[in-house]
């Protein structure tokens, strides 16, 4: 009797520790790909500066005699940037420093483009040249918002995997902390497009 | 030294936290909301009316607001979390704008949703700071500047959206057509159903018999209760419609896709 007793009672509390297991795990499921989704919308911030590039070079370029080794900075940080990809389900803290750089390089090469761009009055009125000013102004505005949604979500993520008794099942499960971008020098460069 | 250190990271923490940020008011109940006071009242309401009238149209949110001062805060910080915070656009079309002014910092901005960047792009949000809101405010011209920026959004819409709000009207109608007509043909079923069942005395054996075969007698039940469904339905769009033809404005659509998009000036 005692035993039916104290058999009923282990079912039961496995029964709720599976279910508990459960839901848990859905939990970080949907933070993961809560993660997932973030993540994208930092691509495609970072791709749509990109893709902004070559027509700000053909567009600087066509004006007379402006600095060459301008442009070819940015060019060249630009395809560096691209080469650098990573998974963020499973990238370390070093290849999101790394990819982070790599992009810090794009900022620091078009900020320095912008400052330059000021001494060029035909530019200053050249109305495709403004317009790509102020689009790639936005999209520095999307980049910081869609890195910092990142960091949020991520973070929310992070605590699911961590906490215990969660971090068990994480464990068992395979749910990894997500690495996270980290305020640096680079972020403050970000091309500082003003109109005077 | 350690103490200092300390206090550094503690206040570094306060800032990340958003104590030091400026405080965002509770969602308003209109569309115009002059903190600072620069507008008249008359201009205010004008401003307003063509608002709500603009959203009635294309369901498109523009709204206005006009603070004395950031408090320390970037306008694009500040105006990307108001917009975001009160929820500017419809939920599913993520169709907001907002017209950001801080009057002593003296910064513009005109934050946009990702629903209407379509035609609202970064660059035309900037012209229209600079050829319309800055020259305006300059002269110290507030309402000009407003209402100017709000007549070229509405003319860059134009292109986009007026398609867009004859297809809503279209299906509309046809939507209220159906329901119309699911209503009618329901209550048709039910009194043929109810004159049935009193003549024969429910189901006799020469309604089940020869309904049965071809599965008409259940599905007598089964064409009943879609037609009240749809009837449900249909009450609850007009109360709809009335709502939002009326005085009162339904709130910001609770639209939170704000994405960094849109631009910036001073003046």
């Amino acid at each position: 009797m005692k035993n039916l007793v104290s058999a009923v009672v282990l079912i039961l509390v496995g029964l709720i520790a599976l279910l508990g297991g459960c839901s848990t795990y859905n939990g970080m499921v949907n933070a993961d790909e809560d993660v997932d989704n973030a993540w994208g919308k930092v691509q495609s911030a970072y791709q749509r500066r990109a893709d902004l590039i070559p027509n700000l070079v053909n567009t600087v370029k066509g004006v007379a005699n402006f600095e060459k080794s301008t442009l070819t900075a940015v060019i060249e940080a630009r395809s560096k940037a691209t080469s650098v990809t990573i998974d963020p389900a499973n990238a370390t803290p070093e290849q999101l420093a790394a990819f982070q750089q790599a992009q810090g390089g794009i900022s620091q090469s078009l900020g320095r483009l912008m400052v330059i761009a000021e001494q060029y009055p035909e530019l200053k009125a050249n109305q495709s040249f403004l317009e790509l000013q102020s689009q790639l102004e936005g999209t520095e505005n999307r980049i910081k918002v869609a890195r910092d949604n990142y960091n949020d979500v991520s973070t929310a993520y992070n605590k699911k995997v961590r906490r215990f008794p969660a971090s068990l099942i994480a464990g068992m499960a395979g749910f990894k902390q997500k690495s996270q971008f980290q305020a640096e020098q680079n972020a403050q460069d970000a091309p500082d497009v003003k109109f005077e | 030294m350690k103490m200092k250190s300390l206090l550094l990271l503690l206040s570094s923490l306060w800032v990340m936290n958003g104590v030091f940020a400026k405080e965002i008011p509770a969602r308003p109940q209109t569309l115009v909301n002059d903190y600072a006071g620069v507008l008249s009242p008359a201009q205010s309401s004008a401003l307003e009316q063509k608002l709500r009238a603009y959203e009635d149209s294309t369901s498109t949110q523009i709204a206005i607001v006009i603070d004395r001062s950031l408090e320390g805060e970037d306008a694009f910080e500040y105006s990307f979390r108001l917009a975001q915070a009160w929820g500017i656009g419809q939920k599913d079309k993520d169709n907001g704008v907002l017209i950001y002014v801080a009057q002593a910092e003296r910064k513009i901005r005109i934050v946009t949703n990702v629903g209407v960047q379509g035609f609202l792009t970064d660059a035309l949000s900037k012209r229209i700071i600079e050829n319309t809101i800055t020259p305006a405010f300059k002269k110290g011209d507030f309402y000009a500047g407003l209402d100017g920026a709000v007549n070229d959004i509405i003319k860059v819409a134009a292109g986009e959206y007026t398609n867009d709000s004859k297809g809503n009207a279209a299906a509309g109608g046809a939507i209220s057509f159906l329901i119309l007509a699911a209503i009618i043909i329901g209550v048709f079923v039910l009194f043929s159903v109810l004159s049935r069942r009193s003549n024969n005395g429910g189901r006799g054996y020469y309604g089940g018999g020869r309904y049965d075969d071809r599965g008409y007698g259940p599905g007598g039940g089964w064409i009943i209760f879609p037609g009240g469904g749809f009837g449900g339905g249909g009450s609850d769009r007009n109360s709809d419609w009335g709502g939002s033809g009326g005085d009162d404005w339904g709130g910001f659509g609770g639209s939170d896709g704000f994405d960094g998009g849109g631009a910036g000036g001073d003046w």
